[in-house]
């Protein structure tokens, strides 16, 4: 067990049931990273993949850096679109994931050959 | 000759302070100018001409241009009739458009990425100079990569429609730039289809590489280290500055290198590598993954793909 005694809230990722608890001078995404678990699909960290795309919906959260425009428009971060990887979490914390793996090669071509 | 090397890229970045640090602190690279838009210019210190990284202020990450260097000014007039020749616009920029830098012949790839070609750059000396250089000059930070060795472009693959835009850009740089084939995966049924490509100017194993995916985009920007010790003190460095590795050292069964892959503030992602593989040669037949050794083409001591490596990039 290694203890981590940094005040902390719960972060609920809402399609897998899976709850980490994340502190609040770290990212969502970091939080989930430190412990090993899994819920929300992982890229760069730092706001340009668009991959940890998420909905907030319930909580409150803060920024840590800008998010790519190309992943998260100002309307949707005004609705609660968010990356995890760019947000830290002032209470706790009820998310939905709606980025996705883009699927280049391995998928892609499995279904070809199977087709 | 025609193509000599690449030259520089000019990649898109969300917080400019944040990048500049990153490449300054972490691949060791130095700030030369800043021009009056915000963009800054970086280069190795093994470098001699002005620049070699264009960073750029943006509200999203991903590639602006790549640009490559020919060795004659009248190069570009050659390389402008042959690709206008196979049907792809193009654009002279005039000199000053970059700055330090002369004409740039411009036109998109098959898959929409933007290539420059250019002959002229401002020459600056590399940081150890020519008369009787000591091997690494004193001062480095981070990595202390050497130069800009290639880079990675994901390019729109859609067998269902008959889209394959690795195949049509390895065509058009074979065939009108004048670049050698040294790799390649080939998928499909038949094992027909080119989902990947590596391809030299040089006599390195890759100086421009492209990976199929369902969009245009920017996998990475490579830099060269010594050996698979500077490897791992480039891993140390990213520990250090709390940058987010992807990809922890291993060697690629695909050029032989000895890789890590980490992501820069925005997100681009960034790869040091060592170990040239082999010497690549027209005359040297070219090495074929099948789809079911892609894993190990790629890492070559797991053999598994990993997530964020093949599905991620900017």
């Amino acid at each position: 067990m290694f203890f981590d005694t940094r005040p902390k809230v719960a972060v609920h990722v809402a399609q897998t049931g899976e709850t980490f608890p994340c502190a609040h001078d770290e990212s969502l995404l970091q939080g989930m990273l430190r412990l090993g678990r899994k819920g929300i699909p992982v890229g760069c960290v730092n706001g340009g993949c668009g991959v940890c795309k998420v909905h907030s919906m319930e909580g409150q959260v803060k920024s840590l850096g800008p998010v790519s425009r190309a992943h998260v428009s100002a309307e949707e971060e005004a609705a609660g679109f968010t990356l995890a990887c760019r947000v830290a979490p002032v209470t706790a914390v009820r998310l939905e994931v709606t980025g996705k793996f883009e699927k280049p090669f391995r998928q892609g071509f499995a279904s070809t050959a199977g087709a | 000759m025609g193509i000599m090397r690449i030259g520089h890229v000019s990649i898109k970045v969300m917080d400019m302070a944040a990048a500049l640090k990153h490449y300054e602190n972490v691949l060791g690279m130095k700030k030369m100018m800043e021009d009056k838009h915000g963009n800054v210019y970086l280069k190795c210190w093994d470098e001699w001409d002005k620049y070699s990284l264009i960073l750029t202020p943006s509200d999203q990450a991903g590639l602006n241009h790549v640009a490559y260097k020919v060795e004659k000014d009248s190069d570009l007039d050659d390389l402008q009739k042959k690709v206008e020749a196979y049907g792809i616009a193009t654009t002279i920029l005039e000199e000053g458009n970059l700055p330090s830098t002369g004409r740039l012949l411009q036109f998109n790839l098959p898959s929409g990425h933007e290539m420059r070609l250019y002959a002229m750059k401002e020459y600056v000396g590399t940081e150890v100079g020519t008369n009787n250089p000591d091997p690494w000059p004193d001062n480095l930070k981070g990595a202390g990569a050497h130069w800009l060795d290639h880079c990675l472009l994901m390019c729109e693959m859609n067998p269902e429609a008959g889209v394959n835009k690795v195949a049509e850009n390895t065509q058009f740089v074979i065939e009108v730039l004048d670049f050698f084939l040294t790799e390649q995966i080939l998928v499909g049924p038949a094992g027909d289809m080119q989902a990947a490509t590596w391809l030299a100017r040089t006599t390195t194993p890759h100086d421009l590489a492209f990976v199929a995916g369902p969009r245009m985009g920017l996998h990475h920007i490579a830099f060269f280290l010594d050996s698979w010790h500077d490897i791992l003190k480039s891993a140390d460095v990213m520990a250090k500055t709390k940058t987010k590795i992807d990809v922890a050292p291993t060697r690629h069964g695909i050029t032989r290198g000895e890789t890590i892959y980490f992501f820069g503030p925005g997100g681009n992602r960034n790869e040091t590598f060592a170990g040239l593989g082999y010497l690549a040669q027209r005359d040297r037949p070219v090495t074929t993954w099948d789809e079911s050794h892609m894993g190990s083409g790629i890492f070559y001591h797991t053999g598994e793909l990993v997530a964020s490596f093949s599905e991620v990039y900017t």
